[in-house]
């Protein structure tokens, strides 16, 4: 059992338990947190799984866990690993099941002043346009020939039908389309889970959210991405839906074999990995790609029908309706990378669990309009508070394999919430705050409550403080859309 | 609920108790034998599914046949294509004709039928902390589930 007391505290921000507080650790396990969320974070079994992924085959420099850690399957969620390639190790329970959940986040060109008087009826179209909740499917039903290209292509496939725009592309991660994706390792039950699910938000934490600049912390930043205080801004938060589900179900019972064949010893099932050199651990990371492609392509699709509910709800009463991206990152995600560690530049898989890649300003993996100002991170904070944009440092670079954290981080477990909070109620008083809540289900909106959520702010103090990842602008909620 | 391990009554277990996970959602099974386990976790995943399993129909009927390599593998591939025939179709099966039921085969049919809404949706279904174990009252495991 993981204690304070198993703590090296390295400085104000970052803990380490040693590798010998577990004989089958390869590399420490650090935690970036304050003296709250280290004490936060004993409640639960996240730092026990935290430490379970430093025993996994090939991992390297250290496990990592960002401050908005919590129980997940396997992995915690908030957890980042990276193993050495040729033959460390890739494990499906360290992308999950949601392969390539992530956040987009668009700007409008209208202000809040402008937009304000048309609340309702925004929220309102946003919920009608955007299908949501269990299983839905949506208007985009793809025979088999467009989901394979929707594998292969993500974004890119969507710019072709006319669905996006070059500059959406430009400024998605991977620009959309990450390459080495194989449709043909992709099994038909996920086929047929993704045909008409593309352009959906799904349930559970996934919404959409139309929020407003609350403070700008880094202008120079801020005006590259067009935020300044007053300016309105929509996040989207979804992921690859059934597609991604099935992907990793399949490669999680595949790799059961995988597992036995290398003489894996493992301290948890969810864990079940192959080495990237094995056929099958090829596989599974071209199937995943396909997922991530899928992902991008979903939140592509839904950037679509956000952009027709603002023109039905604001077009003729505002100055401009038109919404422009600003950034779309995964935090469910495996990437091949390089990176320095004890002094050498090694080609390693980072694993990104609940986590964001913020690479750092020079980075030839971002656009050239944030080049010099580096990554934009996309915090979403918990439901009716405030959410966060950040950007990539030279310290994530150097000390977190270019990661940061991804949300707020639960503290409380669902069916807690769902005693402790009335959905109706809830939702009343969101309302009475000024934001305008659209939910398909009152028992998931009491799941998502902020009392289960971590303090948001102060997660990001956190990573901006230890340097992996900078402040740039804080955003509040006006409305919210959820399944 | 703590299982107490001792305790040879079985009348004293619940077919399935929730226990607290904090992203997730989680399951205790219990089950007289392996058939008795899978049927009593089927229940238990309805439980999070739907509100009242007993508006949902009894028209349709389902043949399965599945394959695994051991007790807990079997179990995450049955919860699982129950989940799939939840999220794809709306279908809650609650009745489970099981012809054969080991770690290895499972063949059967199972009935149930579309539910009016589903209150939950399952991504899928986990090995995290899996074990299918003997107690002297029967067979017990603890599922988390992806939500």
């Amino acid at each position: 059992m993981v204690r304070i007391s198993g703590f090296k505290r390295l400085n104000d921000y970052l803990f380490e338990i040693p590798p010998s507080f577990r004989a089958d650790m390869r590399v420490p396990a650090r935690f970036y947190a304050d003296d709250t969320l280290l004490e936060e974070a004993m409640d639960g079994r996240s730092l026990e799984q935290l430490v379970n992924t430093a025993t996994l085959p090939g991992v390297t420099g250290y496990a990592l866990a960002m401050p908005d850690i919590h129980q997940g399957y396997g992995f915690p969620i908030g957890g980042v690993i990276a193993t050495e390639l040729p033959d460390g190790v890739i494990s499906p329970g360290g992308v999950g099941y949601d392969i390539n959940c992530g956040v987009r986040l668009l700007g409008a060109h209208a202000s809040y002043d402008e937009v304000a008087p048309y609340l309702d009826t925004l929220a309102t179209a946003l919920h009608e346009n955007c299908p949501s909740g269990v299983g839905q499917g949506g208007e985009f039903r793809l025979d088999l020939h467009q989901l394979d290209q929707v594998i292969e292509r993500g974004a890119r496939w969507a710019l072709d039908q006319g669905y996006a725009t070059e500059a959406d592309l430009e400024r998605t991660e991977e620009g959309g389309s990450i390459a080495g994706a194989d449709a043909g390792k992709v099994s038909d039950r996920a086929r047929s889970r993704g045909r008409d699910q593309l352009g959906t938000l799904g349930a559970g934490n996934h919404f959409i959210e139309v929020d407003m600049v609350d403070e700008v912390y880094d202008e120079k930043a801020a005006a590259r991405m067009g935020l300044a205080p007053g300016r309105v801004v929509v996040q989207i938060h979804s992921g690859s839906r059934g597609f991604g589900h099935q992907v990793c179900s399949d490669y999680v019972k595949r790799f059961h074999g995988s597992v036995r064949r290398h003489n894996i010893e493992l301290p948890d099932r969810e864990l079940v990995c192959a080495p990237l050199s094995s056929p099958e651990g090829q596989d599974y990371l071209a199937a995943m790609r396909g997922a991530a492609n899928y992902a991008f392509c979903n939140r592509q699709m839904l950037a679509h029908l956000i952009r027709r509910s603002f023109e039905q709800a604001l077009a003729g009463k505002v100055g401009n309706h038109h919404l422009y991206q600003i950034y779309d990152i995964a935090h469910n995600m495996a990437k091949i990378e390089e990176h320095e560690v004890d002094g050498r530049q090694v080609k390693v898989c980072v694993h990104r669990k609940g986590a964001t890649r913020a690479f750092g300003p020079g980075s030839p993996a971002l656009p050239g309009v944030y080049r010099d100002i580096g990554q934009p991170v996309l915090v979403p904070g918990s439901m009716g508070t405030a959410s966060w944009v950040l950007v990539g440092t030279e310290g994530s670079m150097k000390q977190s394999f270019g990661s940061t954290c991804h949300g707020a981080g639960r503290t409380m477990s669902r069916r807690q919430a769902r005693r402790q909070v009335q959905g109706g109620a809830l939702r009343r008083e969101l309302e009475e705050e000024g934001i305008r809540v659209r939910a398909g289900s009152l028992g998931g909106l009491a799941e998502e409550a902020p009392v289960a959520y971590k303090d948001v702010d102060r997660v990001i103090e956190v990573v901006h403080n230890a340097g992996i990842a900078r402040k740039v602008a804080r955003i509040v909620p006006l409305a919210v859309i959820k399944g | 609920m703590p299982a107490p391990q001792d305790d040879p009554d079985l009348a004293a277990y619940p077919d399935f108790v929730v226990v607290e996970h904090t992203a997730d959602w989680a399951l205790r099974v219990y089950g007289s034998d392996f058939p008795a386990l899978l049927r009593n976790a089927a229940r238990g995943m309805n439980s999070l599914l739907v509100e009242d399993v007993s508006a949902v129909g009894t028209d349709v009927a389902v043949r399965l046949a599945l394959e695994a390599f051991d007790r807990e593998s079997m179990l995450v591939e049955w919860l699982s294509e129950l989940a799939y025939l939840a999220e794809t179709e709306g279908l809650i099966f609650d009745d489970f004709d099981l012809e054969r039921a080991t770690p290895t085969v499972l063949q059967g049919v199972i009935r149930g039928g579309r539910a009016p809404a589903l209150q939950k949706h399952i991504k899928a279904v986990t090995y995290h902390g899996l074990e299918v174990v003997e107690r002297a009252h029967g067979l017990e495991a603890t599922v988390v589930f992806d939500v």
